[in-house]
């Protein structure tokens, strides 16, 4: 019996291998058992889903989208009533996710690089201090960071005894309040924002002809001057024509400007920071600037010591071996790590739900009270996949660009 | 025409001063050029008024009663009180649970070479038995919390002598009963019903650094293999494997770690039956684990993809079938190499505990703050509002931790030769 068995397996074979011991068997097998095993999985829980869905009365379904969210925001960026539907409270959430992106990516790129820098200077003290604030603001958890500066913020003096800057800038437990420059009237903006754009277009066309001049002849024709010497000329006269046509400038200046008796400050004048948002950023480009300034500092010491020296004996200057040589080696070795940095500062941003800033994150956990919380975070993953493979596309690009 | 340049032999100089004390040193470092000066003066007028104010503050304004008001419930939580475990005295588990651990760690100061074991060892030690004589009252700390804290003394030194002198030192024991220190630890923390002083303790009740702590070793003993599983897939010929590991990890890399928190507890409990016994721990415990094994996926990947393919190509040619490869040959190598990100994973995985706060756990946060405004202490009501002081400690708490855990990992990476072969 045993031995019949045994043969009749040895007699199935595939190109002449018993089919357990032939790769290609093996390999299918285990491809359709893991895919039938992790679909097996996903259905089971799709039908629980469901069941609970009609069983328990949760609610799921995105018809709430359109109805009226009824729910001030905090701080927002885009126009926005209470009358809006829930679609557009998600994307004034999203709006203000993304700019505090921005502008924490911005801000971190800058206090990191020069943290990183500060880290490899030759003077000891300097660069115990930049090692200082990288060992602590990297290993200490970010929550704990944002709770710290949001009590700092809170403990400001009130709105009517803040700090006073010359008038035009203000602190106080309320936020930061400084002056913007805004657009006088909508459409003559955006006609002042595409001269900024030929402006830029026509410097950075000099820019590459006097370069290749430079190139082709030898003679010194200073391309990054003339570029900016360029971008200034066509956006001034871009400037006076706007304003010779309307009788008054395209931008203005609008300084914040308490008013009443509690001093509070008027919204569309200046630019208001909210404290959440203040705390929100200062501890966002805080840590995330620590693990720039470290990956900054392992790209510039990645590039060889050789490299300097053999630039330097070919006769470049100290400043021309860093611009030519070492920065662009070194750059490619930071830049991947920092746009990771930069995405898991667009997720750390999803923090602000503890400290009050309405970013995507506050903003779909309060429409939780009013709508079904499955449909609701189902949305705001894609939206934070989306931003998160923007990162990814940017990333991909610049590798394919600076691939040998 | 000739002129003669040759004055004679050229008189001998001394060698150069290769130790120029204070002053060369200062010269050298912080003095070299006068732009090197001026830093070194404004940096150290910036160290000079952050330490007088930060000084002034930490001794003078600051009111650290908050630290000591909380006392105990930062290391546990509620876990010791009336409501957790009613009518019977529940300190002892988390204490032995304590003892426990540091057997551990004392056995594996018997089995190192270095000293870095010992150091940390013995600091642990120290630090945790200096905590029995803290100036409490005797009713706030009593005499059998406070012995048991002292035990973490001996407790090393039994670890010690079973690693250096028992069968049980070596680090495949260690490995198997660091597992079975874990399982016994969540044993004594949940309790078994029916055995008198050993009644269960929910859960709920789990908070505090205790709480952090479980969280991030389970996470980190769970990801890592995880990771290289997802990591291994992904690098898989099969492109069902492939596309599943592919997508698991873009997804899980791609959405914030508080979103899937809110998901663990809205959609997790609706993804299983009705009945099925999934508490809230459990379920912060798998979100934080896959989240931090996506991330050690790709730190694996980085790393095999690092390894120069004549070595598993060696490992094929010697007849290793290609499991044996990747077990043998690749994978510890890969792993060698990373070793500082997977440690960097490690870390954020401790630091991402936090983050339950937002979920309404009571890690020692949480607990922090939703008791800063009132809490009774010894049957009264005690109000506090010193946020900052508070913050500032717990920052200091998880500072400890990881910076050892950094440093430890540095060391590591010097006993194996990173970077030297």
């Amino acid at each position: 019996m045993q031995n019949l068995i045994t043969s009749r397996l040895n007699s199935l074979t595939y190109k002449g291998i018993p089919v357990w011991r032939h790769a290609q068997v093996i390999q299918w097998t285990a491809q359709i058992v893991s895919g039938v095993v992790v679909v097996a999985l996903v259905a089971w829980f799709f039908t629980n889903i469901a069941n609970a869905i009609s069983d328990r009365d949760i609610p799921f379904g995105f018809d709430f989208l359109g109805r009226e969210y009824q729910t001030p925001i905090g701080q927002h960026f885009l126009p926005y009533e209470s009358s809006d539907s829930f679609l557009y409270a998600l994307v004034v959430g999203a709006t203000n996710t993304i700019f505090v992106s921005v502008i924490g990516v911005i801000l971190a790129t800058a206090l990191g690089i020069f943290i990183g820098i500060s880290r490899l200077s030759g003077n000891w003290l300097v660069s115990k201090i930049a090692l200082v604030y990288i060992e602590f603001f990297r290993n200490v958890p970010l929550l704990v960071q944002l709770f710290f500066w949001f009590y700092i913020v809170l403990a400001l003096p009130t709105v009517r005894e803040g700090y006073n800057l010359a008038d035009i800038v203000y602190l106080n437990n309320a936020g930061l309040y400084i002056p913007m420059v805004t657009g006088n009237g909508v459409a003559q903006g955006f006609v002042w924002a595409a001269s900024v754009v030929v402006a830029i277009a026509a410097g950075v066309l000099v820019q590459k002809r006097m370069a290749r001049r430079e190139e082709q002849t030898g003679s010194t024709s200073y391309p990054v001057m003339s570029g900016i010497g360029a971008a200034v000329i066509v956006g001034l006269v871009g400037w006076f024509v706007i304003t010779a046509i309307n009788g008054g400038f395209p931008l203005t200046l609008t300084t914040p400007e308490p008013q009443g008796a509690f001093g509070r400050f008027q919204r569309g004048e200046g630019f208001e920071l909210s404290g959440g948002m203040m705390a929100l950023l200062i501890g966002l480009v805080m840590y995330t600037s620590s693990f720039i300034a470290e990956i900054v500092r392992a790209g510039i010491q990645s590039v060889g010591k050789g490299q300097t020296e053999a630039s330097r004996s070919l006769g470049l200057s100290a400043l021309g071996t860093i611009r030519s040589v070492t920065f662009p080696q070194a750059l490619r070795v930071i830049v991947p790590p920092t746009i990771s940095q930069y995405l898991n500062l667009t997720k750390n941003s999803s923090l602000a739900a503890a400290i009050g800033y309405t970013d995507l994150t506050n903003v779909a956990k309060t429409m939780t009270q009013t709508a079904p919380a499955l449909s609701i975070f189902v949305l705001i993953m894609a939206a934070y996949l989306a931003m998160s493979l923007t990162y990814s596309l940017i990333g991909n690009i610049y590798n394919r660009r600076i691939s040998f | 025409m000739s002129t003669n340049t040759n004055k004679g032999p050229a008189p001998i100089l001394p060698p150069p001063l290769l130790n120029r004390g204070m002053v060369g040193w200062a010269h050298d470092n912080l003095f070299s050029s006068w732009y090197n000066s001026l830093l070194t003066v404004a940096s150290g007028a910036l160290v000079i008024v952050t330490l007088w104010w930060g000084l002034g503050w930490i001794l003078l304004d600051a009111d650290w009663t908050v630290i000591s008001t909380l006392g105990g419930f930062l290391a546990i939580g509620e876990y010791n009180t009336e409501k957790a475990c009613a009518g019977q005295n529940c300190f002892w588990r988390p204490q032995v649970s304590l003892l426990l651990v540091m057997v551990l760690v004392g056995m594996a100061w018997g089995i190192a070479q270095g000293g870095t074991a010992r150091r940390i060892a013995v600091l642990a030690a120290i630090v945790l038995a200096a905590f029995a004589f803290l100036p409490y009252s005797f009713e706030r700390m009593g005499m059998d919390i406070r012995l048991l804290l002292a035990a973490n003394i001996p407790a090393v030194g039994i670890g010690w002598y079973l690693g250096k002198h028992t069968r049980m030192g070596s680090v495949r024991n260690v490995v198997f009963s660091g597992i079975a220190v874990f399982v016994i630890i969540l044993l004594l923390l949940r309790g078994l019903p029916g055995i008198p002083g050993f009644e269960p303790v929910s859960v709920i009740y789990w908070g505090g650094m205790m709480l952090n702590l479980l969280l991030a070793v389970a996470g980190i003993v769970l990801s890592l293999p995880i990771g290289i599983a997802l990591a291994l897939g992904r690098r898989s010929r099969l492109p069902v494997v492939k596309a599943l590991c592919v997508a698991f990890i873009e997804v899980f890399r791609g959405v914030p770690l508080i979103t899937l928190l809110f998901m663990s507890s809205v959609l997790v409990p609706l993804a299983f039956p009705e009945d099925f016994p999934l508490n809230r721990l459990f379920r912060a415990g798998i979100i934080i684990t896959l989240f931090s094994a996506a991330y050690m996926a790709e730190n694996v990947r980085g790393g095999l993809q690092a390894l120069h393919p004549g070595q598993a190509e060696a490992g094929r040619a010697l007849g290793l079938p290609s499991w044996q490869t990747m077990t043998f040959i690749s994978l510890p190598q890969a792993i060698r190499n990373v070793i500082p990100a997977i440690v960097g994973q490690f870390i954020s995985l401790f630091k991402d505990t936090t983050l339950v706060t937002i979920i309404g756990m009571l890690d020692i946060l949480e607990f922090g703050r939703s008791f800063i405004q009132s809490y009774v202490v010894d049957g009264k009501v005690v109000f506090l509002d010193d946020q900052e002081e508070l913050l500032i400690f717990i920052a200091l708490c998880f500072w400890v931790f990881t910076y050892g855990m950094s440093y430890v990992s540095r060391k590591v990476e010097k006993h194996l030769g990173v970077g030297e072969r």
